[in-house]
């Protein structure tokens, strides 16, 4: 009893140490590492990703798997910036890009609760018709910023720090509280633990799996926004690569891909580690192509060691 | 029989797991050609023993022997290559796949690279011929029935050429006529030389197949006897340390006549035809409990009540109100459901014992900024201490307690709502007698309180032990209802499998039975209870008799059979479950497979079991699938 009781608490929270382990190795090892100005550009590059993933957070608890954040993530931003270009409102212009990602998200879950569709399939297929409305909304090129209220919602300082690590922190405290403090969060784990059952205890399950999706696209419509607000344009593609990152900190994390389990401390935890490490990297002048094979296997370790620590402590 | 000869050996094995002794100390002998029970409640130690002599669990102390000489299993894989495997409790086939390929499964034939499937088919077909089980090959095996699923995983068994095979609960989920066929299946590996291994909560289903019994409990050995010595009161006594009389404790009054009509159902129809014109009332502080085979369309009737269940026509109303079908709804108006899978329908497993206690309750603990803990713990501690659940804190995941106290947590949930009507659904499914008997008191409380109960439950004991009124289903229909004195088993069992007509013209029989009831004595009880059986089967002999005129001399005997049945069941004692009560008329019928084997007549009356009662009903009503299987049943003994 000793034992089980002591040892899951490091397994529990095995993520955050392994983070802060990495944290303190990098601040005892590497020049240039401990500096403000090195924290300022982490958190303000992770802004985006840490918005999409924390919504992305609930929704695989609740047993779906959402890949059309990335889509979402290239459009918003193009229907954004069409707003803002003709109307000169970028506060009007960062509501139509949420709604964008709200639109598809409600979309995602009716297909999956209405049609019965895999929610990876189904998310792969909206995806598509996205990036290719994309395409349609900016006629093939790179959409520009034309006020100067488009950069200062991600760029402005407040207290030395970016609005949009500002903007981050407040999305991930609204997951947080919503997931941990609400009754649709309690919803959320009883769906992914075992649908059933929360059918008969009164959930109401397509209802929370709807809106889980929604969530996720309003925030991957504004992780996009945010985005392109950095960097003061947005450029049609059909680019993946924004979910896997997103993927990639959710289940670094400890969330489990199959539902009923997970946290959005976790995904905080798991994107800062990928974050350090990456940062580490540069710092060191690691060559580009070895960080993406090294990145790799520290994924596939800290997932295999998860999964392992979950299974050993049942 | 075979001489008894030790296969395995256990020497004073214990087995800690962190602070747990879950074996103390054990010492028992698996002899090849015997069926040896191990009874106990959860948590005596029955699983963890079999695990030894599966090479699951290393032991800390003492030893195994095979034949007699020192064996070490460090892994199951090493468990299977002498010879010793298990069938879990929980299937573990490969739904998709078919017969052959489960069976063969690992240990496929091979020509070259490829799997060579006429080999395997051969060799499967050779082992269903060996040991008696037919099951369709090219079948997927998720299509097949429980029974049938239960007999491939038998059939992987023993393609690996098993010397001791252990079967964990391999009823639990059967129906009774199913449950029969396993019994065969089971009696014919002993025959074969087989060592078997028998774990079941269900006792008078131990003393009809067991040659040997091990009690056990808090990880000892109380002690190894034959079956013949032990009956169900014995095994109680030594598995609990106390009287079987007192599992089930006094009912509540019954309700007044006046008293609230808590619960009307009007000529509810199934949409997907589970069941049909389904209309009863249940009174504030009732419990009326819904007998009838599986799959007669209980659970789906209840399921319709709570909201859950697609309803054609007909209406449900709670206190006069009507309810519209809708879960969230039922809720709201008071109506708790303890589901019949607590695992697959009650509780989220890794959530913790607060969550499922709370989640269809969160509502009344809104506040400002979510849910408001303290007042959530509070209400969900007492709900939790109301009903005994044993958990080490709140926060421990709901799957990392026993069976019973998972069940024990549905409880609270639904004390937590304050129910006006609550729903349970075999709720002693699987759960040790200790905990059984904390869910009867829970029930009790709640009928006291004012709140309606409705008890589905294939154990018959239990419906009689507890519920004020009993309704039968057969076929998605009411088909009976008894309260008081014409509350017996025979009467539900009868009813259950559609031969209760014929009972009621075996006037002298029932006779018999309500004079058995009368005394109320164990002995005379008993005695009633044979004297129906032999009553049903009789009368479907008869009937059979008129129809065919062949059968008329079959028809004698059975009525002969009924004296000598009520002995027989009365061995088994009171049918709790469909074989066991339906058996002894016809188990005499057939030329007492029962009176004449090594086995107790008790327990040979059982094993005739089903098929008796089948068999009068073929007389009566030549309708249902229990029809065919009683034919076959009276023919193969």
């Amino acid at each position: 009893m000793m034992i089980a009781q002591s040892l899951p608490v490091a397994r529990r929270y095995g993520i955050a140490v392994v983070t802060v382990a990495l944290f303190l190795g990098l601040a005892a090892t590497t020049d240039g590492f401990l500096s403000q100005a090195n924290f300022r550009n982490i958190l303000d590059q992770q802004s985006a990703l840490l918005i999409a993933a924390s919504f992305a957070t609930i929704t695989m608890i609740s047993g779906g798997f959402d890949i059309s954040a990335a889509s979402v993530y290239v459009v918003s931003p193009l229907f954004a910036l069409q707003v803002e270009n003709s109307t000169g409102n970028a506060a009007l212009a960062v509501a139509v890009g949420v709604a964008v990602g709200l639109a598809v998200g409600v979309g995602n879950g009716l297909v999956v609760t209405v049609l019965k569709v895999n929610s990876f399939i189904a998310t792969l297929a909206t995806s598509f018709m996205v990036f290719g409305a994309g395409f349609l909304v900016s006629d093939r090129s790179v959409l520009r910023a034309s006020t100067d209220a488009w950069p200062s919602i991600a760029r402005t300082r407040w207290w030395g720090i970016t609005t949009g690590a500002w903007l981050a922190a407040a999305v991930v405290a609204v997951a947080w509280i919503l997931l941990s403090r609400t009754r649709f969060g309690r919803h959320v784990y009883a769906v992914g633990g075992n649908a059933e059952a929360a059918r008969l205890a009164g959930v109401p399950v397509a209802r929370v799996k709807t809106i889980c999706f929604a969530l996720a696209g309003a925030s991957a419509g504004l992780a996009g926004v945010v985005s392109s607000s950095r960097s003061l344009s947005a450029l049609p593609s059909d680019d993946f690569s924004f979910v896997f990152g997103v993927i990639a900190a959710v289940v670094v994390g400890g969330t489990s891909i199959a539902g009923g389990e997970g946290a959005v401390w976790r995904t905080i935890a798991g994107a800062f580690f990928i974050a350090l490490m990456i940062n580490g990297f540069n710092l060191h002048q690691i060559d580009p192509i070895w960080q993406r094979v090294i990145q790799g296997a520290v994924i596939l370790a800290a997932v295999s060691i998860d999964a392992w620590s979950q299974r050993r402590a049942l | 029989m075979t001489r008894a000869e030790a296969l395995v050996g256990v020497r004073n094995v214990s087995k800690r797991f962190g602070a747990t002794r879950a074996l103390k100390d054990v010492t028992v002998d698996f002899e090849a050609g015997r069926v040896h029970a191990l009874v106990g409640e959860n948590g005596a130690g029955k699983s963890t023993l079999c695990g030894v002599v599966l090479g699951v669990h290393a032991p800390d102390s003492g030893e195994l022997l095979l034949r007699g000489s020192p064996m070490r299993l460090d892994s199951p894989a090493q468990g299977a290559g002498h010879g010793l495997v298990g069938v879990a409790q929980e299937l573990s086939l490969l739904p998709a796949m078919s017969v052959v390929d489960n069976v063969v499964l690992g240990s496929e034939k091979r020509r070259g690279p490829f799997v060579d499937q006429r080999a395997n088919r051969r060799r499967v077909e050779a082992l269903m011929a060996e040991h008696g089980l037919e099951t369709p090959l090219e079948a997927r095996a998720g299509s097949l029935s429980v029974a049938d699923q239960q007999k491939v995983e038998i059939l992987r068994a023993l393609g690996r050429e098993s010397r001791l095979v252990v079967l964990d609960e391999p009823t639990a989920r059967l129906a009774g006529h199913e449950a029969e066929d396993l019994h065969r299946t089971v009696r014919g590996l002993a025959e074969r030389g087989v060592a078997v291994v028998y774990v079941s909560h269900f006792l008078n289903e131990v003393l009809s197949v067991a040659d040997t019994v091990t009690v056990m409990r808090d990880g000892r050995i109380v002690r190894t006897a034959s079956a013949d010595a032990e009956t169900q009161e014995s095994l109680v006594e030594g598995m609990t340390g106390r009287h079987i009389g007192e599992i089930f404790p006094p009912k509540p009054p019954a309700p007044v006549t006046d008293a609230e009509v808590v619960l009307r159902v009007s000529g509810l129809c199934s949409a997907d035809g589970d069941f049909s014109d389904v209309s009863f009332e249940i009174r504030a502080g009732e419990i009326l409990g819904l007998a009838g085979l599986v799959g007669a369309g209980r659970s789906e009737l209840v399921h319709a009540v709570y909201g859950a269940g697609r309803v054609a026509s007909g209406s449900v109303e709670l206190g006069g109100r009507r309810l519209a079908g809708d879960v969230a709804e039922a809720l709201a108006a008071g109506v708790g459901l303890i589901p019949e899978s607590r695992r697959d329908q009650g509780l989220v497993g890794r959530r913790a014992v607060l969550d499922n206690t709370t989640l269809p309750h969160l509502r009344s603990f809104a506040g400002w900024a979510g849910i408001r803990g303290t007042a959530e713990r509070q209400s969900a501690e007492k709900a939790c201490r109301d009903v005994g659940v044993r958990t080490a804190s709140l926060q421990q995941p709901v799957q990392s307690l026993s069976g019973g106290n998972q069940q024990k947590v549905l409880f609270a949930r639904a004390v937590l709502g304050e129910l006006r009507l609550l729903l349970a659904d075999e709720p002693t499914r699987g759960v040790d007698v200790g905990s059984k008997q904390a869910i009867y008191e829970a029930l009790n409380e709640m009928a006291r309180a004012g709140c309606a109960v409705l008890l589905v439950s294939s154990e018959l004991e239990e419906v009689i032990g507890t519920c004020h009124r009993v309704l039968v289903m057969r076929n998605g229909r009411i088909v009976g209802h008894y309260e008081d004195a014409d509350m017996t088993a025979a009467n539900l069992l009868a009813a259950s499998f559609g031969t209760h007509d014929a009972a009621a013209e075996a006037g002298g029989a029932a006779g018999g039975v309500e004079a058995g009831d009368a005394a109320g004595a164990d002995e005379a009880g008993a005695g009633g209870v044979g004297g129906v059986v032999g009553g049903v089967a009789a009368a479907g002999a008869g009937a059979a008799g008129g129809v065919e005129a062949g059968d008329a001399a079959a028809a004698a005997e059975p009525g002969a059979g009924g004296v000598a049945g009520g002995v027989g069941s009365g061995g088994a004692d009171g049918a709790d479950e469909p074989g066991a009560g339906v058996a002894g008329g016809v188990g005499v019928e057939v030329d007492g497979p029962g009176a004449g084997s090594a086995n107790s007549a008790g327990g040979a009356a059982t094993a005739a079991g089903a098929g008796a009662g089948v068999a009068g009903g073929v007389g009566v009503e030549v309708d249902g699938p229990g029809a065919a299987a009683g034919a076959v049943e009276v023919s193969s003994p």
